[in-house]
């Protein structure tokens, strides 16, 4: 897991520059030439009085955020279509991807399982050992039981006293006017809300053929068709889902990111990040 | 619809299967966990209805499938009910025109009033009536004609000199009547003398005509019949010139007959001999026809057997006969032995046949077999040798001329044949058989002729060698024999070998007898059928015959061995009754002519001229008058009408036609077997 997460994230940082993260705390970073227009306040006095010259001290900003990592752990979360990672171990990879960048910004991280109501909470901490705690967490993480996604946000919206970054990864299985309200009382709260909406690429298209019998990993209902004939239906009935959570999370201010389990977990992080920095 | 062979029907049963298997059929599946359930449930809906709709369609598409194969093989026949049409009113009119209506009693001819009343009758119809006319003795039948038309038809009508024929008549109304909608008023009407040669076919009709309406008229004189004629004519025989015949004359009618009879050929006449018949009294006169020098050489004589007038019809008064005459010459035989005592049973058997009355006088010549000269050859028609030998050989070329010129060359076998002879005579096709080794083994010989048919043998004879127990005579041995390809085995022994081989070379015979003329090698010669045995081995008797047929016989003529004119043709020109010129098939020595075309001569054109005479059909002209009420039975039973026809009126007029399915059944059931994978596939996706 933490080889998975280090990976993920430090080859996601060889391309990139300053962090987009700003905070109180300032570390000095590095000099470079005054240019006209520079603030005085940050030219480097005794580096002028030794070589005559003007400098321009240069500072690594550091951030003391406060991100609660949510993990959806229901049953429905361990479907894996086609032989290819589980949406469980895709959101658990993702998760400890962002403790890792994270906490190595010093940045205060905290994760949640959830199912039903919430299952391991472990709270917010900056040390850099608090992402062993984390990874532990997430690698004995089995899912169980039933979503109830709207009622755990209201909870952790009313638990959660600091504002911070709340970071949501699920398949968002769960009554959507629910999940829409349990997200708006968290951005009521002035959180800034990231959703992960983690999804198989199965669940997206549907490419079954012959006749099946589907059933459901949460409520074990059962259904047996020929999904040939109910792909086209099916596509139209996930993009209409799709499209309202989109359209909904943009108008809420809440950042929205789809991803399919059957692409690799970097490429999800750089559309997102990007997507950040664009933003900021 | 019905089916021809309804019992494949029951194999419509087998939709048990499909249906059985439709019951019990548990669809296969995989089972998946999955999440978005509730984003299935609209469309698992419409699929396990489409699911349920595809199972049925199929089934019913498998099931129809089913049935169409077990119609298919029942051979249904849909039953397409006409459209009626209007109206009609159809008149069949039968019209008899046989010699017998030629009658006349003063008044006029049967046929004149015939006409007459045929003529009433269709003036007094309907101008809008169809008429359809059938001449009952010719079988000339017009259809579909209009008033006018079928008036002229019947001004048309001429006497047929022959018989009537009832069938025919009968069976072209059936036909007919097919033809029309049972809206159609069809009527019938017969008219006839009703004599009974005519009502005899009338009454064995077996399936009666429906129709709507019968009308007939018995077309007779009022006054007594008189009408004498010569029922028939046979050769006694031929003597001293004078050709004795025996006629047969019948008086038809009620008035008594004094008539004269006499017989002529060419310019020779016989003397009139009288006759006196009471009514309806039969009796056989004997003529003697003084025929002159015809009778000293083979020829056709064609003789007219004629009665003075003096009755209503004249067309019997003529009876027409050929008489086939062969002339006195007789048959010169050599006798060829290798020594007098040889041949000596075999010349008394010809002896004793050449004394028989009955056959052609036989001048017998005996030489010794060294002795033989062309000249013998030359002499002889029949050659008969008692074995082969050197001389044989040296006179091949002139045995094969003798034999191609029309002889029959006879040769017995010795238990030693001549191997040059044979060679010679085997390399120049005249031996019907190459005689080999003896075989020194008693046998017997067959009791009948392996060939019946064979040409160029007295059959008769045949026949009597049978009576004479030919199968009980012993054979002390007989030559292997490998007979001609052209040969045909006429007489078998009982060990398998042959007897008696005959092969045609030109317009002669020749024959191999598997067996010795002295008792050397058997004791044919020697028992009681050795003479009936010369005779089958001589031929056919050259007899005074006669050649006569009815009008409704078919004519065949033998094409006698004589007649070489012949030879090798297939058709030969006749000239038939009417006299006009036909050609005539020549098959299996047979002149085969096609119609005589009336009665009177038929005659080749070509030498010699052979005749053949046609009569009338015995009994055509007794005019004996039919009984009104019998003859009103017969009528209501061949014609049924009003409610007795009903019965009939399915087989007769079908307002319905059959028409086979079969070709429907067959593509439908090709387009289902191709729709059916079509419509599961459909369905799955």
């Amino acid at each position: 897991m933490d080889l998975v997460a280090r990976c993920a994230v430090e080859g996601f940082f060889a391309g990139l520059h300053p962090s987009p993260f700003h905070g109180f705390s300032v570390e000095y970073s590095d000099h470079r030439e005054y240019h006209a227009g520079d603030e005085l306040k940050f030219v480097d006095w005794k580096v002028f009085g030794r070589s005559d010259k003007l400098y321009i001290k240069q500072f690594q900003q550091e951030t003391n955020t406060t991100a609660y990592i949510l993990l959806d752990s229901s049953k429905s979360m361990s479907f894996a279509g086609a032989g290819s990672v589980s949406k469980m171990d895709y959101g658990s990879y993702l998760a400890a991807a962002l403790s890792y960048l994270m906490l190595s910004q010093s940045d205060s991280t905290a994760l949640i399982l959830f199912a039903e109501r919430v299952i391991k909470h472990i709270p917010p901490r900056s040390r850099r050992t608090h992402l062993n705690i984390i990874l532990t967490a997430l690698q004995y993480n089995r899912p169980a039981g039933q979503t109830n996604l709207a009622g755990v946000l209201h909870t952790i919206a009313e638990t959660t006293k600091r504002r911070g970054i709340i970071i949501l990864i699920s398949d968002l299985l769960d009554d959507e006017a629910d999940i829409f309200q349990g997200l708006a009382h968290l951005k009521f709260l002035k959180h800034d809300v990231i959703v992960f909406h983690t999804m198989d690429h199965q669940e997206l298209n549907l490419d079954y053929e012959g006749l099946i019998q589907f059933e459901d990993l949460e409520t074990k209902a059962r259904m047996r068709a020929f999904p040939q004939s109910l792909r086209e239906g099916y596509r139209k009935r996930v993009s209409e889902f799709l499209d309202n959570i989109k359209k909904t999370t943009g108008n809420s201010g809440i950042d929205y990111c789809l991803l399919d389990t059957s692409e690799p977990l970097d490429r999800a992080l750089v559309a997102y990040l990007a997507k950040r920095k664009r933003m900021m | 619809m019905s089916f021809t062979e309804w019992i494949f029907l029951f194999g419509g049963l087998a939709v048990a299967g499909p249906v059985i298997a439709h019951l019990l059929a548990k669809p296969r599946f995989r089972r998946l966990p999955f999440t978005m359930l509730r984003f299935l449930r609209t469309g698992q809906v419409e699929s396990r209805s489409r699911r349920k709709l595809r199972d049925l369609l199929i089934l019913l598409l498998r099931c129809v499938i089913i049935v169409l194969i077990a119609m298919l093989f029942a051979r249904p026949l849909l039953h397409i009910r006409l459209k009626p049409s209007e109206s009609r009113s159809v008149h069949c009119l039968g019209l008899d025109n046989s010699m017998s209506m030629a009658y006349s009693d003063g008044s006029g001819s049967y046929f004149e009033k015939l006409v007459d009343s045929a003529v009433d009758y269709i003036r007094s119809s309907r101008d809008d009536a169809l008429f359809d006319i059938c001449a009952l003795a010719s079988g000339d039948r017009m259809q579909g004609l209009g008033k006018e038309q079928a008036l002229a038809e019947v001004k048309a009508l001429k006497i047929e000199p022959g018989g009537t024929n009832v069938a025919d008549f009968l069976s072209g109304l059936s036909r007919a009547s097919r033809a029309e909608h049972l809206s159609d008023n069809v009527s019938v009407l017969v008219l006839s003398d009703f004599t009974p040669n005519t009502l005899r076919q009338f009454i064995n009709v077996a399936e009666p005509a429906a129709v709507n309406r019968i009308d007939y008229e018995s077309i007779v004189s009022s006054k007594p019949v008189n009408n004498a004629a010569i029922a028939g004519a046979h050769v006694v025989g031929l003597a001293d010139g004078k050709l004795t015949i025996n006629a047969a004359v019948v008086n038809y009618g009620q008035v008594r007959q004094n008539r004269l009879l006499t017989a002529r050929t060419g310019a020779n006449k016989s003397v009139p001999i009288d006759i006196n018949l009471s009514a309806n009294q039969r009796n056989i006169y004997q003529v003697q026809l003084d025929v002159g020098a015809a009778g000293q050489q083979p020829s056709f004589l064609p003789v007219e057997l004629s009665l003075s007038d003096g009755d209503g019809l004249s067309g019997d008064d003529t009876f027409y006969l050929a008489v086939s005459i062969p002339g006195d010459e007789g048959i010169n035989i050599l006798l060829a032995g290798e020594g007098e005592n040889r041949m000596f049973l075999l010349k008394t058997a010809m002896d004793t046949l050449s004394r028989t009355s009955s056959y052609d006088a036989l001048r017998i010549k005996q030489v010794p077999m060294s002795e033989i000269a062309p000249s013998d050859l030359d002499w002889a028609d029949v050659v008969v040798c008692s074995g082969i030998t050197d001389r044989l050989g040296d006179l091949a070329s002139n045995i094969e001329n003798f034999v191609k010129a029309g002889g029959r060359f006879v040769c017995f076998v010795t238990e030693v044949v001549a191997p040059g002879a044979v060679k010679q005579l085997w390399q120049r096709d005249i031996l019907a058989a190459l005689p080999g080794n003896c075989i020194s083994e008693r046998t017997y010989i067959q009791p009948k002729p392996t060939d019946s048919l064979a040409p160029g043998v007295d059959h008769i004879a045949a026949r009597s060698l049978s009576n004479y127990r030919i199968d009980k005579v012993l054979l002390k041995g007989c030559l292997e024999c490998e007979p001609h390809p052209d040969a045909r085995l006429l007489w078998q022994l009982q060990n398998g070998f042959g007897l008696v081989y005959l092969k045609s070379l030109g317009s002669g015979t020749s024959i191999l007898v598997n067996t010795s003329v002295d008792d050397s090698l058997g004791s044919l010669t020697k028992s009681n059928a050795s003479v009936a045995f010369c005779r089958y081995l001589l031929g056919e008797s050259h007899q005074v015959d006669e050649y006569c047929f009815t009008r409704d016989e078919r004519i065949v003529l033998p094409m006698s061995a004589r007649d070489h004119a012949f030879a090798g043709q297939e058709q030969v020109w006749i000239e038939t009754c009417d006299g006009r010129n036909r050609r005539a098939v020549v098959a299996d020595s047979s002149l085969l002519v096609p119609d005589p075309a009336g009665i009177g001569w038929v005659k080749t054109l070509g030498k010699p001229t052979i005749y053949a005479g046609v009569n009338l059909p015995l009994d055509e002209t007794d005019m004996t008058k039919p009984v009104a009420a019998e003859l009103a039975g017969v009528m209501s039973r061949v014609f049924a009408t009003g409610t007795k026809s009903d019965v009939t009126k399915a087989g007769v007029f079908r307002d319905k036609k059959n028409r086979p399915l079969w070709k429907i059944f067959a593509w439908t059931l090709i387009l289902l077997l191709l729709a059916e994978p079509a419509v599961a596939n459909r369905f799955k996706r």
